[in-house]
Formats: structure tokens, sequence, C-alpha cells
């Protein structure tokens, strides 16, 4: 058989089947973790799918009944030690499987811390990469199982708080070997929605197994990557699978989810009520304070009564004018009595009182009092002053 | 109304703050007394009109916020 085959020279199917197994079989024998898919048991022979439990992949197993040992739990963990076998006769491709182990729970949990600590190493739990819910979502999108609890939960706790809410729901497997594949697709089909502003990811409680899809490190790995917050509601209240811890926002349980992502709006607007009376309350409350000062202010008598500054002024004025009158009226009388003394003791003094005795006084004409004859020549001109009248005389 | 001595602002263009506390000083200066007739008139006077000024803010007040008074709810959203 020459080494290379034309279209003229052809190979056999034959031929080109034995060099396809010869390839294969120069794989030689592999150590092969999966998880099993199917299993059927036809006489001493088993029949196995062994499915990647972050793939869509999965290969066919075969071995003997004994090697298998008691029958194995769909969605078992298994660590397969095999041969690629290739069928010739109808060329189809299988694994021989020489011996068969169980990836018991305490590796199982082994494997979930070390790949906890990858994640944490990677900072893809690290707090600060944990976006907030919006406040009103737009679009909530809810992957979960058909017709599940947690989707009714989720449907009636979100609708009850806010009748708008619009809800996108992507069922899927939630436990089981393809669980993992499902809900990555739904995550990111949710997460290229543009409508979709938050991601819930619920699923009730279960065994460790059943939730062990939601911490398959390609399902955290699709949650870190969402451009979309999401929600993680898996499980009860103690179970922490990988995925809440890479989620945006953990849930204890679907219902907490719903509510911690849709507002209750009856509250909301209550509240809105609430703080808009409280601040409209706050304001009157401060005109009315303020209106009080200012009728305050305006009472004061100096503001309301100007006339009392006038009335001041007046009595000031009136008590001014008694003052002024009584200190006249005071003066004028001591005036009087002066003029009452003055008086008398002119009267004391002037001669009316000697003449009306009977004297006289004797005036020259420019109204000396003459007392000596001596200063009086004859012939001159004097006045007589008498008690009554005046004499004109010419002296001898 | 007639410019007052110091020839401070007209009262309408004082803030509300200001108008109320120039307010308060009148009325504290008018009851001291020690002013002249003409210059007790006179603030008599510019106290009326920053009384005047501070009412009418207040009355804007109480005005726009009856207006927005809570009983006028708005649509439920």
């Amino acid at each position: 058989m020459n080494e290379r085959s034309s279209p003229d020279a052809p190979w056999p199917v034959r031929t080109v089947a034995r060099k396809i197994g010869e390839w294969i079989g120069k794989l030689g024998e592999v150590w092969v973790e999966g998880q099993l898919a199917q299993l059927s048991t036809r006489g001493n022979s088993c029949y196995l799918v062994l499915r990647d439990p972050a793939a869509d992949i999965s290969l066919a197993v075969t071995c003997r009944r004994d090697v298998l040992g008691e029958p194995v739990a769909e969605g078992a963990r298994l660590i397969v030690r095999a041969r690629p076998d290739f069928f010739l006769g109808r060329g189809t491709l299988s694994l021989r499987a020489s011996e068969v182990r169980r990836v018991g729970i305490g590796e199982l949990l082994a494997r979930l811390q070390r790949l906890r600590q990858l994640l944490a190493a990677e900072g893809l739990l690290d707090p600060a990469r944990k976006r907030a819910l919006p406040f009103l979502p737009r679009g909530l999108g809810l992957v979960t199982g058909r017709a599940s609890a947690a989707e009714h939960d989720v449907l009636t706790v979100s609708r009850g708080r806010w009748p708008g809410v619009r809800v996108r729901v992507l069922n899927c497997a939630v436990q089981g070997p393809n669980a993992a594949a499902e809900v990555i697709d739904a995550v990111r089909k949710l997460d290229r929605d543009a409508d979709i502003d938050v991601i819930v990811i619920a699923r009730g409680g279960g065994s460790m197994e059943d939730l062990l899809p939601f911490s398959d490190e390609a399902l955290c790995r699709a949650v870190a990557a969402c451009a979309t917050p999401v929600v993680s509601a898996i499980g009860h209240e103690p179970d922490t699978p990988l995925i809440d811890l890479v989620a945006d926002v953990r849930a204890a349980t679907p219902t907490d989810a719903a509510k911690r992502v849709v507002p209750d709006v009856a509250e909301e607007t209550q509240r809105l009520t609430q703080l808009r009376g409280r601040a409209l309350r706050a304001l009157t409350g401060r005109v009315d304070t303020e209106q009080r000062g200012l009728a305050g202010l305006r009472s004061r008598p100096a503001l309301a009564d100007p006339a009392v500054l006038v009335r001041l002024r007046r009595t000031d004025l009136h008590a001014l004018s008694e003052r002024a009158a009584r200190s006249i009226a005071h003066r004028l009388d001591a005036a009087a009595a002066d003029l009452d003394h003055a008086s008398a003791r002119v009267a004391a003094l002037s001669p009316a009182a000697t003449l009306s005795r009977g004297y006289a006084v004797v005036q020259h004409i420019d109204g000396h009092v003459v007392a000596d004859a001596a200063e009086v020549r004859s012939g001159q001109r004097l006045l007589v002053r008498l008690a009554a009248g005046r004499l004109a005389v010419t002296a001898e | 109304m007639s410019e007052p001595s110091e020839g401070s602002r007209p009262a309408v263009e004082l803030s509300y703050e200001q108008a109320r506390d120039e307010l308060a000083e009148v009325v504290r200066r008018l009851e001291a007394g020690g002013l002249t007739l003409e210059d007790s008139l006179t603030l008599w006077e510019r106290g009326e009109a920053l009384a005047a000024a501070c009412q009418v803010r207040l009355d804007g007040a109480r005005e726009r916020l009856a207006r927005q008074a809570p009983d006028e709810e708005p649509g439920q959203s």
C-alpha cells in the first residue's frame, strides 16, 4: 500500500479506518474526569456517557461490570483510567475503562476550596467589583428551573411589589451534568439582552451534589464576566455555592432576591408622600414663626402707634409750656413784688407825701432843685411844685 | 417715603432677613428716643416700609407653599 492516497489511487475504507485506529491508539492510556451523564448495563458490559461539566462535550465509555462496581448515580463525578478504543466495524470511538473511581464529597469540597482561592486570587470575589442593583429595573432576567418553586416565588413576589415589572424567564436544568452549561448559556443570553438590567439566578434547596453546578468554575467565570448585575439565590440560607461569591448580590432565597430587586412601589410612594408632607410642614412652620416675629415687631408701640411719638412730644410740650408759664408767673409775681417794693420806696422817698403835707419844691427851669436862695437871681423864673400841680414864678 | 438719613437701600430691594433686621433696629432706636421729631418721623416711615416689604415676602412664601399643597397629589406612578 503506497504511502499516499490520491484520487487515482484512493485507499479503501478498511485502510482508512485502520489508520484512524492506529492514530487513535497513539493516545495511549489516560486518566479522565467527567460527570456520569448516562449509564446502561447489558450483560457483563457497562456503557457510560461521561460528560465534561464545563462544556457540552461527552465521550462514550465502556467497561466490564466488575470494573464499575456498585451502581453510580447519574451526575456523579468520576475519574476513569481508559484507553481510546476505535471500533473498526462502524468507525465509532469509545474509551475502554480499566478503572473507575468516584470523586468523594471530601474531594469535591477540597476542589471547591481550591477553586475559590483561585477565583479570589484573580480578584473575581473582590467586593469592589460588586455592582449596585438598579433601583427600579426596566427588565428582570430570571434563570431558574421550569415551573420550579423558585420561579413561582420570584414571579409572585416581584409582581406583588410592582405590578409593572417586566420579567424574562429562561428555564433550564438546575441540577445534574447539564445544569452548569445551560445556566451559563441562559445567563449570557440575558446579559446580551439590552432590555434586561438585572439577572436573578434562582434555585430551591437541594443536596450538595444538586447545588454543585452552581460552584462550577465556568459558570462562576461567566457570571463574573456579566455586564448586567447578577443576583444569586441558590438553595437555602446556609448554602453558599461559589456563584454566591461571584454574583453582585447574594440573596438568601428566591423570595429575598425578588425583594432586593423590586422595590415595593406602594411603600415607596407612601414614603414619598410622607417626605413631601414633612417638607411642607417644616416650611409652613418657618413661615408661621417669621410671621409671628414680624407681627411682634409691628405691634410695638413705636411702630404701631406713631401718634405716641407726637403724644409724647405734646405731653413734653405741655409740661414745658406749663413750666414756662409757671416760671413766668412766678417771675411776674416777683417783679410785681419788686415793683410794689420799689414804688413803696419811691413813694416813701418821693416828695409827694411831703407836698401833700403842704410843702413845695422849687426848681430851676432846667429841673434843678433850688437848695440855696443864693443860687437865685431876682427876676429868675422858677418852678414851684405843689402837691397838686405846678406854678411858674419869678423871683424878686 | 423719604430717603432715610443714612441713605440705606429702598426696603423692597433688601432681602427678607436684611429688612427684618433693620426693622428691629428701627424699633429699638424709636423706643430709645432722643431723636429729633423730624428724625423720629422719618425713622417711623422707614419702619413701615420695611414691615410692608417683609409682609410681602411672607405672603409670597405662603402662596408658593399653598401652590404645592400635599393634597394636590401627583398621579400614582
